[in-house]
Parts: structure tokens; sequence; C-alpha cells
């Protein structure tokens, strides 16, 4: 702390240090602001100033609407943000934690078992992570959690970055044992010594030691080195390690992890064999990415729970995202927290989706009321009126503040009602078992075409799908219905809801019971019941002509239990068209409120286009300064663009190597006396070695020694 | 002129295929040299033309594109008039060699063939006797017609590389007689083997990759250097106070429109997201008011900046500095490894989350926090993986902020899957066009680098100095000697130019020759053999303070890189 004090140097002292702490001595403007410029320092005071008056913690929102909405609602905001998205989150490591449970059981279980069978081997579980490494973070963290309390083993875990070789790897291995163990018993500092001396930093006897040391109730000799990306370690330092490993197994019981992202033939085929045959393995599985993703969405995205919808088209790129690039899990999660960031931060109808008691009517000024009359929704559903020759209530719409704002709180409840039917609606497709599309696309494609059961999805239809069904299926989608319905979806945050559809239930039982009849009926003709559509699929594969015939003659031999069968499918579609019909999310009133389905945030923050916009910088300043002088140039080569811009352009007419002697004339015919900014050479040189000297910073150029005073290009943006 | 169109059934789409697929894919189809290929066969079809075995229309309309293969066509006959079918495999010989008497294009081009010429050659005789054989006959079957169109192609094709070669020499001539204008000379000579002279604009930038590496295509103009001062940093800086940058009020709001977003920023932050702002021009000033910023709303925040541009950054000043910017109750007990050490400071930092009441200065139940800024964090010093896990490892702590600036386009490299996790970045463009401080990028030094010209060294006599006072006094000794003999040197030389004066720049080019400076070494005791020598000269070779190289004779050179001035003020801070 004593640091302040002489940290009082100035700013551009500051410049030449590697790190600092950083001291704003003055609280206040009045204060000098270190040879910054008074400006630009202003700009964003006053910015501090306006915004973040009485933010005693954490950065506020700032105030929308140009900064004429209260307090009040910003606060709101930021509260509504800061309740929903932690449920969600919580939600989302906890699927992720559980994910890998079945993992954790197998991998612990593994190594109890051949702690007990003693075969002279070395212990080694083989993890297959998949290519991500970023996920396997939390894997090994997790296992590590568990095994030094299932096991009291020693856990280390290894990357191939941090052990190049075998002495980093040891060290770092004696360390981490070590360390973690005082750690544990409040330092109490045991100093590994054999009679006064120390251990070298990479002596295991020195780890041996500190175990034996160790108090009789945690005595464990064994330690768990995780080798986290085995690929990228060094064969011949892997074989070293489990050599070594195996050498040290009566003393210490060693047994080694493998994160592995291929597969174990080919990690085998790293290894020496008579070091694989060290070796005691088994093989371990991780849950699929998929379906952990799958999870997670319906957890945290689909589910219940979830305080703002995505939008359909966002999380479709979001999810081929995960799908095209191994971006992890993690960063999925990511871009959902940032779409609730972006929700809430920047939107103030978000205030809306505060519960009916925490929304004050007062809170909802006019401008809130003017934004919702800009919304495509709003329009949407006054011409909608219009057309139904409701002219009242679109008239009162636009000008009765009133009559929007009792609308408004009505839609609350709408918006719940309707996504409770949606889910419901989800929920009973995928428990007719049907349909071949994953939840996912089932999500997303009800959130974005409504659910229709004549639509196809993927291949078929539902309804065609339902057409096709034989008795037996007919009863035991019915029973798969009611389960869907008795239970609901605890993964969605659905429950049961068997009191809101009894007259679909009651429907779903009297269709059951007279199919049921009419198995028996046809079992005692012996008979085997078909329906109208079952035989006419067959008639489909035939001629046109024999269609014909076919279809008539196949009619004809229905019998009335046939009939009545195929009236039976006819009425269940009808039930089922009926109650999951749902329609798209956009056709809702007010969804803008609580939908967020922009996809620029996202793809500007989580995937920039790091060459182009260095590119378009340097190629169209313009862009960016907007200056009087170089919007001329639209793009092409100005004088009075800045030097590197300049260089740039030459640049990139250049080939591969290029003459600096050139590129300097080049730039001096450009800008030099005879020009009309009229450098002189020496500035002009001046600003040439600068421009020149920000294009190798940046990597575009580099020293040729070709040819003398040449450069060699090496980028391509 | 009319007949010569006389074989119409040439078949034109073969015409217009050979145009579609140019044997240089990265070619654009040129009109302008169909006119000239045009008129290097007028005279041969003009000869042909009678001997055509059909007539059909003569339609002038035609245009030139279609024209071409006809005229081709036509020419083989003329072969076969002259030489009777035994004879036919000699002819085309001599027929070539009238035809170049003929074609005014030609004698300028290089007469002497290529190997490849000559293997050309025995194809396209082949193809000729093929052509002419079938002409003779008569009756074109299917079959004909195929192998007729193959071998034509070889005899075009061949004749094709001709009217290259030819204008390439052209070309060539034009190049040269170019004056360079803004447009570099070098560009158009980039194109090499190119019929046309201007590269192909907008193609992608892979693409473009390829077309400027081909082989043997980097043809720049042998302009050097030699003629211009290069700056040396006085100079560099004097002029830089005197430029005025034209855009600096756009500059400035530019980076008013950036700081709008501070509370924006400050959010992510809050949100455990770590922040990196990319973008052409300078960040520092915009991150060091987003300092300003942070600490404006909350003044107990502790705020770390690290500068990334700093040649000597190290993990352990950046360790020595957190440690130093929490409470002292949170350092790591040693801190003799920097991993281990901000292991041990993360844990802290976790395990004391509210325990802070202890510390009377800081106000109760503030937890600890930590905001880092990093200048620069695709900078050289920080790109070693270790220091960049550091930062991730910083970076994923709960309780530690994290936000970096990138100047390199490419700067995502730096970071694996891993690394970009824990790092959780959010981008931002910040564009700022900002010059560069001259703590960021030393221009001169990087631009003669670049150039090759001038090692960074020492900087100047101070430098000097104080490389000198950490070597044992026989290599101080020495120095004294060699800057000595350089003085006299350039005094001597300048004597010889008489009123030509000695350019202050040039004086490092004043050389003194080894052998006389370890002779005369020797003779004032500093050392005592060549192996001596060699071990001082060396261990100024590493501070870069002296140059040597050999001149043409082979004679070893010293020199200084240093001016008149320097070296005498040098000289008079040794001898006192």
């Amino acid at each position: 702390m004593n640091e302040h004090e002489d940290i009082n140097a100035s700013f551009e002292e500051d410049d030449h240090r590697a790190a600092f702490v950083f001291n704003l001595s003055s609280k206040d403007d009045s204060g000098k602001p270190y040879g910054r410029p008074p400006k630009r320092r202003r700009t964003a005071r006053e910015h501090a100033t306006a915004l973040q008056k009485d933010s005693p913690s954490g950065p506020a929102f700032p105030a929308l609407f140009g900064g004429a909405e209260s307090p009040e609602c910003v606060k709101l905001r930021k509260d509504l943000f800061e309740t929903a998205w932690p449920v969600l989150e919580n939600r989302i490591q906890h699927v992720l934690r559980e994910a890998n449970r079945n993992t954790l059981d197998e991998v612990t279980s593994f190594l109890e078992q051949a702690a007990e069978a003693d075969t002279g081997k070395l212990t080694a579980g083989f993890i297959i992570t998949g290519p991500n490494i970023a996920s396997q973070d939390l894997l090994f963290e997790q296992l590590a959690e568990r095994l030094s309390t299932a096991t009291r083993a020693r856990f280390v875990r290894l990357r191939a970055s941090e052990a190049p070789n075998l002495k980093a790897a040891l060290k770092k291995i004696i360390r981490d044992a070590t360390v973690r163990g005082a750690d544990e018993e409040e330092d109490e500092g045991v100093e590994i010594t054999q009679g006064g001396r120390k251990y070298l930093d990479y002596d295991i006897e020195a780890l041996h030691v500190f175990l034996t040391q160790q108090p009789q109730q945690q005595q464990s000799r064994r330690v768990v080195v995780a080798f986290q990306d085995s690929e990228a370690f060094d064969s011949s330092l892997l074989t070293d390690l489990i050599s070594l490993f195996h050498s040290w197994r009566d003393r210490i019981q060693f047994d080694v992890l493998f994160g592995i992202a291929t597969s174990v033939e080919l990690f085998q085929a790293r290894l020496v064999k008579s070091t694989a045959r060290q070796l005691y393995g088994a093989q371990f599985d991780v849950a699929q990415v998929n379906s952990v993703l799958e999870t997670v969405i319906k957890n945290a995205v689909a589910g219940t729970h979830a305080g703002i919808r995505i939008g359909p088209s966002l999380l479709r790129s979001l999810v081929e995202r995960q799908h095209n690039q191994v971006a992890g899990i993690q960063i999925f999660v990511s871009s959902l927290k940032y779409a609730y960031m972006c929700h809430f931060y920047a939107n103030p109808l978000s205030v809306l989706l505060a519960e009916q008691g925490r929304l004050p009517r007062g809170l909802l000024k006019p401008e809130h009321l003017e934004a919702i009359r800009t919304l495509d929704s709003f329009r949407n559903q006054a011409e909608a009126a219009v057309e139904a020759r409701q002219l009242n209530h679109a008239q009162s719409l636009i000008e009765d503040d009133e009559y929007l704002v009792n609308k408004i709180l009505e839609q609350g409840q709408k918006r719940q009602e309707y996504l409770l039917h949606l889910l419901r609606a989800i929920c009973l497709v995928e428990a007719t078992g049907l349909c071949s599309a994953s939840f996912t696309d089932l999500y997303i494609l009800a959130l974005n075409t409504g659910i229709n059961i004549d639509q196809p999805l993927r291949t078929v239809s539902l309804e065609d799908a339902l057409k096709r069904l034989n008795p037996d299926e007919f009863v035991s989608l019915i029973d798969r219905l009611f389960g869907a319905i008795r239970t609901g979806s605890p993964e969605l945050g659905l429950d049961g809801w068997e009191s809101d559809a009894e007259e679909f239930v009651h429907s779903l039982t009297e269709l059951r019971d007279e199919i049921d009849g009419l198995r028996e009926r046809s079992k005692s003709n012996r008979t085997t019941l078909k329906s109208k559509y079952s035989a006419q699929s067959r008639v489909m594969r035939t001629t046109v002509v024999a269609q014909k015939v076919q279809l008539s003659q196949d009619t004809a031999t229905l019998t009335e239990e046939d009939k009545a069968f195929t009236n039976a499918i006819d009425a269940l579609i009808m039930l089922l068209s009926q109650d999951l019909q749902c329609d798209p999310i956009d056709n809702l009133f007010l969804h803008e409120v609580w939908v967020f389905d922009s996809k620029v945030p996202y793809r500007d923050v989580f995937v920039p286009p790091l060459g182009a916009t260095f590119g378009r910088a340097l190629s169209r300043p313009h862009d960016y300064l907007a200056c009087a002088c170089c919007g001329k140039a639209n793009g092409g080569l100005a004088a009075t663009l800045p030097t590197t811009a300049i260089l740039y352009h030459l640049y990139l007419e250049a080939g591969a190597l290029i003459n600096v002697a050139d590129l300097w004339s080049a730039y001096y015919a450009l800008v030099g006396e005879e020009s009309n900014i009229g450098l002189e050479e020496r500035s002009a040189l001046v600003c040439f070695y600068r421009g020149l000297a920000e294009l190798r910073m940046m990597g575009f150029v580099k020293q040729s020694k070709k040819k003398a005073d040449h450069i060699a290009k090496l980028k391509w943006l | 002129m009319a007949r010569k169109k006389s074989l119409t059934q040439a078949p034109v789409p073969r015409a217009s295929k050979k145009r579609d697929l140019p044997d240089d894919p990265y070619e654009i189809p040129d009109e302008a040299e169909t006119p000239r290929r045009r008129r290097r066969l007028e005279p041969i079809s003009r000869v042909n033309g009678n001997l055509g075995d059909k007539t059909v229309d003569e339609n002038g309309g035609k245009s030139a594109l279609e024209s071409t293969p006809v005229k081709r066509r036509g020419r083989p006959p003329k072969s076969a008039a002259t030489g009777t079918p035994k004879t036919q495999a000699t002819t085309p010989t001599g027929r070539r060699q009238g035809q170049v008497a003929e074609t005014p294009v030609r004698r300028d081009g290089a007469d002497t063939p290529s190997r490849r010429n000559i293997a050309d050659r025995s194809a396209r005789r082949k193809s000729a006797r093929a052509l002419i054989d079938r002409v003779i006959g008569g009756t074109v079957s299917d079959d004909d017609v195929e192998e007729g169109d193959i071998a034509r192609e070889i005899y075009e094709s061949s004749e094709d590389e001709e009217a290259e070669a030819d204008e390439q020499v052209e070309e060539g001539e034009a190049k040269e007689s170019t004056t360079p204008s803004r447009t570099p000379g070098r560009k158009r000579k980039t194109a090499g083997r190119k019929r046309s002279p201007t590269p192909p604009r907008d193609l992608p930038p892979h693409e473009q990759y390829f077309y400027q590496n081909k082989p043997g295509l980097s043809k720049t103009s042998n302009n050097t250097l030699s003629s211009l001062d290069l700056l040396t940093h006085d100079e560099y800086f004097s002029i830089l106070r005197q430029l005025k940058d034209p855009h600096a009020a756009d500059v400035d709001f530019l980076q008013s429109l950036h700081a709008e977003s501070f509370p924006q920023w400050a959010f992510e932050l809050s949100q455990g997201f770590s922040t990196c702002f990319y973008g052409y021009g300078s960040k520092r000033r915009l991150l060091h008011n987003f300092a300003s910023y942070l600490s404006s709303q909350d003044p107990s925040h502790k705020i770390v900046i690290i500068n990334g541009y700093v040649r000597t950054l190290t993990a352990r000043d950046i360790l020595n500095t957190l440690i130093s910017a929490l409470p002292s109750s949170l350092a790591p007990a040693s801190t003799s490894n920097p991993a281990t050490a901000l292991q041990a400071l993360l844990v802290n930092l976790t395990t004391t989350t509210t325990t802070t009441t202890d510390n009377t200065s800081s106000p109760p139940t503030v937890a600890v926090a930590l905001t880092v800024l990093v200048n620069s964090i695709d900078a050289p010093p920080l790109r070693r993986p270790v220091l960049q896990s550091f930062l991730a490892q910083l970076a994923a702590h709960p309780r530690v902020r994290l936000a970096c600036t990138a100047d390199t386009p490419d700067f995502a490299y730096l970071w694996d899957a891993a690394l970009r996790t824990s790092l959780n970045l959010l981008f931002h463009d910040c564009t700022t066009f900002a010059a560069r401080a001259p703590c960021e990028l030393e221009v001169v030094d990087e631009v003669h680098e670049l150039l090759g010209r001038r090692a960074r060294r020492a900087g100047g006599k101070e430098g000097v100095a104080f490389v000198l006072r950490s070597l044992p006094e026989n290599a101080r000794a020495l120095f004294r000697l060699l800057v000595g003999e350089v003085l006299v040197a350039a005094a001597e030389e300048q004597g010889n130019h008489d009123g030509l004066l000695l350019g202050a720049g040039e004086a490092g080019e004043v050389a003194v020759e080894y052998r006389m400076v370890y002779n005369k070494a020797v003779e004032e005791f500093i050392c005592s053999s060549e192996m001596a020598f060699r071990t001082l000269l060396k261990e100024f070779h590493d501070h870069q303070i002296i140059t040597s190289h050999k001149d043409s004779i082979g004679t070893e050179l010293l020199s200084l890189p240093f001016r008149k001035d320097e070296l005498e003020s040098i000289l008079e801070e040794l001898a006192s």
C-alpha cells in the first residue's frame, strides 16, 4: 500500500514503465490531468458525472431515450438483469457439472478398483475428451475435486505448455502435490529436508518424504497426475515420465490420467511398446458436446426459467457456430449472457418484463409509449385491428395512452400463456416420437414459423406420420402424450399440466378406449386393423392406372373396424392440430420487449472481422475520421490521407517485394513540395518513417535480405 | 483479304474456349492483344488464302476473335503446296523460317530457339503435317475433325508462346521508358510474363498472395536509398515536434466517440468478461482515459496498467505490481517463481472474500477487486505463451477484470481455445488513428532495422559510457584507442577530400584496419594475444558499439556507429 506515495510520477514517466498501479491522485477535475489533453478528458468526465451520479455499487446502466429515462427505470432494468441472469447461470453450471458426472464416477471407481487389485502396473485412465480443449478445464477441475476427496490422492494437472521437458514436468508435479497439501493444512510449512539439506526441486524423493511426513489420518501415498492435452506432450517425455512413475511405484502410488482428443489407439502408437506395457488402463468417454448443448438449450434458452427469449435467427447462428467451429460450450454460454446484457442494457422497453407488482403505472413515461408505437409489432397489431374493423380499438391504441398502458400490462399475462403453450406443444410433439428433428431444431422452427402439424419437420410432416400409424403405435402414442402431460419436462422447467388440459386428456382417453375396443374386435375377427391411409400409402407406389384400380379395391376391403380406426386417426389429427397450433414468436404484440434476436452485437463482439477492420481503416480512413479533406478519395489514394494509409495503398499495389527507395519516391511525389500538400522533404521523410514503422509494427512488412533497401510483404488482408 | 475468311468451318467455340482459359489463371483476357496477333498473321493467310478448299461466305462483319483460328487454319496448305508428301517432314521448318522474314513483329524477337522451343517444334511439325494431310486428303471424317483440333491446338499454342515472347520484349522496352511516377516501376514489372501491364484488381486476398508470390515475378528496380540522408533520432524528434497532424481534431473526435462506450465497457468488465480493443492507431490514451473513468467510478478500485510495448517486460514486473496494488495481507509467501506466486496470490484473493475488515484503512465490506489494463497485448514482449497464460490465469479469476488493446490484425492467434475461454474476451473496434507515442514505437530504430541499416545499439554516448563502466579497465583502454584511431582516420580523410565536408551521418563509415588496431593494442599492453583482443571486441559487438566489415580485398575493418562530435565527447569522457 505504501507504493502509492511514490507513484505520483507523471503520465509520461509511466509510459516507460512495464507495469504500474494506476493512480488518479486528484479526485476532482481541478487537479492537473497529467498532460492528458483536456478536451478528451472532459468528455470522459462529463459522461461519468451525467450517467453515474448515484450508483454506489457497480457500474450502473446509462439512461436511454437520450438520457430522458427516469432513474427508477434504469435501476429496474439493472435489477431485472441481475435477477434474470444468475438463475440461468446456476442452471447452466449445474447442467455442465452433471454432464460430467458419469465420467467422474467411472474414473473414480476405476482408480479405486485398480488400487485394490495389485496389477503391478501403472494405473492409467484414458479420457476421450474430444477436440475441444476449452471444455476440458471444467472436467479436470471436477476430477481434481472428486479424486482428492474420494481417494485422498494428490491431484496434479499438467498441461503441455507448462511442462516442456522432464525437469519442468517433475518440478511442477512435485510443487503442486506438495503446495496444495500445505495449503489445506493451514500452512503447516513442512520443510522437506534430508538431514538439513534441501532436495532438488525435481527430485521425487522430496515428494516421497513429504507424503510420509503427512499426519496419519491423512496419509495417502497416491498421486494422480493428469495430462490434460496428452497429444501436445512430447512422446519421449511421456515415455520418460511413465517409466519413472513405474519405477517409483513401490514407494509412491502414481496414477495417471490422459485427456485424449483423438483416440487411444493413436495415443498408444506414440508410446514405446515397453512403456505401454507398464500401463493398466481403461477408456472413458465424456458426454458428447451436442447432447450437452441440447441440455443447456433446454434448460437455459427454451425453459420457463429463461427471462427473455433468444430469437430464432440468433439462436440458429449460435448453434451453428457450435457445430461448425470447435467453439466450446463456454462460448455459447458467454454469448447467451451477452444477449441478456444487451437486452437489458440497451432496450428501454425491457422494464416491461418486470412482474406485475413491480411495475407501477407511473413508471411508464410518454417516451416508453412513443417507443412502443414505433414497434413493428405495434403497427401489425394496429393494422390487423383496422382490417378486422375494430376501428375503435385501433384508434385507442394509437391515441389513448391510458388504453395502451392497459394493453401493455395485459401483454405480460399473454406472454406467459403463449410461452407455456409453446413449450407444452413442443413437449407433446417430442412425446409423439414421430419427428426426427432434435429439440433445438424443433424449438427454433417453432419460434420461427410456429407449430403446425402439417408443416414438414425435416422430411415428413407430423400429420403424415400420424396417418401412417398402426393401432398399436396409436395407443402407445396416446400413452406417451399422457405421460408428457402428466410429468411435463423438468429440463424445461415445465410441470405437468393435467389439470389445465382436462378436455384434451378426456378426448384422448376416449380415442384410446375406442381403439382398444377396435383392436379387441379385430383380434376376434382375425383381421388386422388398418386405416385408409396406411392402405393408400401402399397404392402410392404403383402406377397411375393401377392406383385407381387398387384404391377402389382397398377401400372396398376396409372393414367397419378399419373405417372406425381411420376416423379415430382423423380425430386425433384434428385434436392435435388444434391443441398444438402455435404462432411464430414475432406474430405477438410487443414481442420486442422479451425477444432478443439481433445478431449484430453478437457477431461484432465474439467473431469480429479483424483483418477487414484494419484493412478498412487503412484503405478508407474517411469512414472513421469523417474529415473534410479525405472524403473525396473514396477508398482511393489521396495526398491528404494519414501517412500510414497512403503507404498502405502503395503497399497494396506493390508486389511481394517492395523497394523502399521507390516507395519513398512514390510517397514523396504524392505529398512532396510539388504536390498540393507541399511537405518539405525532411518532414515528409519523418512522416514516411512513422508510416513505415507502423506498418512494420502491425506486421505488414519485414526486412528482406534479397536486395538492398527492400522489404518483404507479409500480409494480404 | 476477303478470301482468308473462307475456312469458316473452323470451330468457333474452340476459339472462345481458348480465351476463357488463358494459360495463366491470373490473367485477365486482354482485348488489346488480338489486333497484334492478327497483324502478325495476315501476311501468312494472304499467301495461303487461295489454297482454301471451300469458299463459303465472305462475311466481313465477323469478329476478329472468330476469325483468328480461321487464319491459322489456312496456313498449312502453303507447305502442302511447296512440298511433296515425302518431304513434308522437313518442310515446316523451312516454311517457318520463311515466315519469320515475312512477319515484321518477329524481327526484334530472339531467334535462338530455347530448349523448349526445340521440343515444341517437333510437336509442331507433326501437327502441321497432320493438318496438311487432312487438307490434301480432302475428306474430313468426324475422327479427323477431332484429331485435327488437337493438332491445331498444338500448332497454335506454340505460336501463342512466340507471340507472347515478342510482346514481352516490347513490353519490357515500354517499361524501361516509363518515367518513375508516383506508381513505382516495380509494380509493373511484377507483372512479368503477363501480357497485361496492370495487375488484376479486386482479387481475394489469398489469390493476391499467390499472384504476387509467383516465382520469379518479383522484379523491382535497383534504386536504393543511398542518395537519401537517413534520419537520426535527433533530427526525427526535432522535426516531429514541428509537424502538425491535419487530422488531429478528427482523431480527438473519434476518441471522444469511443469514450462514450466507457460505461458499456465497464459493465462488460463487471460481468466477468474481458474486453479487447483492436483497430488501427494507438489506443494508449484511450485505455488511460478508461482507467481514469473506472477509478472515478469507484476510487477504491485498484487498477494496474501493464505496458506491453516496453521491451523489458517480464512476468515478474507484472507480479510485483499486482502485489503492490493489493493489500499486503494477500501477498504470496514466496515470489521466487512468478507462476506459482501468481497462483498463490489468486488463491489468497479467493479466500479473503470479506476479510478486509481487519484492514483498518480500507472501507469495510468492500471486496478487493482488481482491474488489469494491458496496453498492446500483442506486443513482442507479451507474445510469449508463458505470459499469455499468465494473463489468462489472471483474467479467469472472478475478482480480476482485464481489458487489453491489440495493435496487429492477427492478434487473435495469440490464444488457443483454452486461453480464449479463460480470457472470455469481447472485442471492440477501437480504431483511433492516433499517432503512436515514442514510448510505444521507436520509429527511427524500427525503420533502420527494417532497412537493415543500423541495428539497435546502446543509445548514444551515454549508452557507451554505461557499457564501458561495466567493462574491465583494458576494455575501456581499447575503446579509447579505437575512438582515437577512428577520429584520426576521419581527420585524414577530411584532409584528403580537402574542402569536402564530412557529413555528420558518415562519420560512422570511417573505418580503421583491424590489424593496425591490434598491433597498437599490443603495443599499449592492452592485450597480449589476438584471442584476448577478439574477446574484447566481442564484448563491444554484443553491445553494438562497434561494427566490423571486410572491404573488397578482404581486409577487416572496424568502425564506430557514432557521429564525429559524439566520438569526440566519448573520447573526452574516457580520457578524463
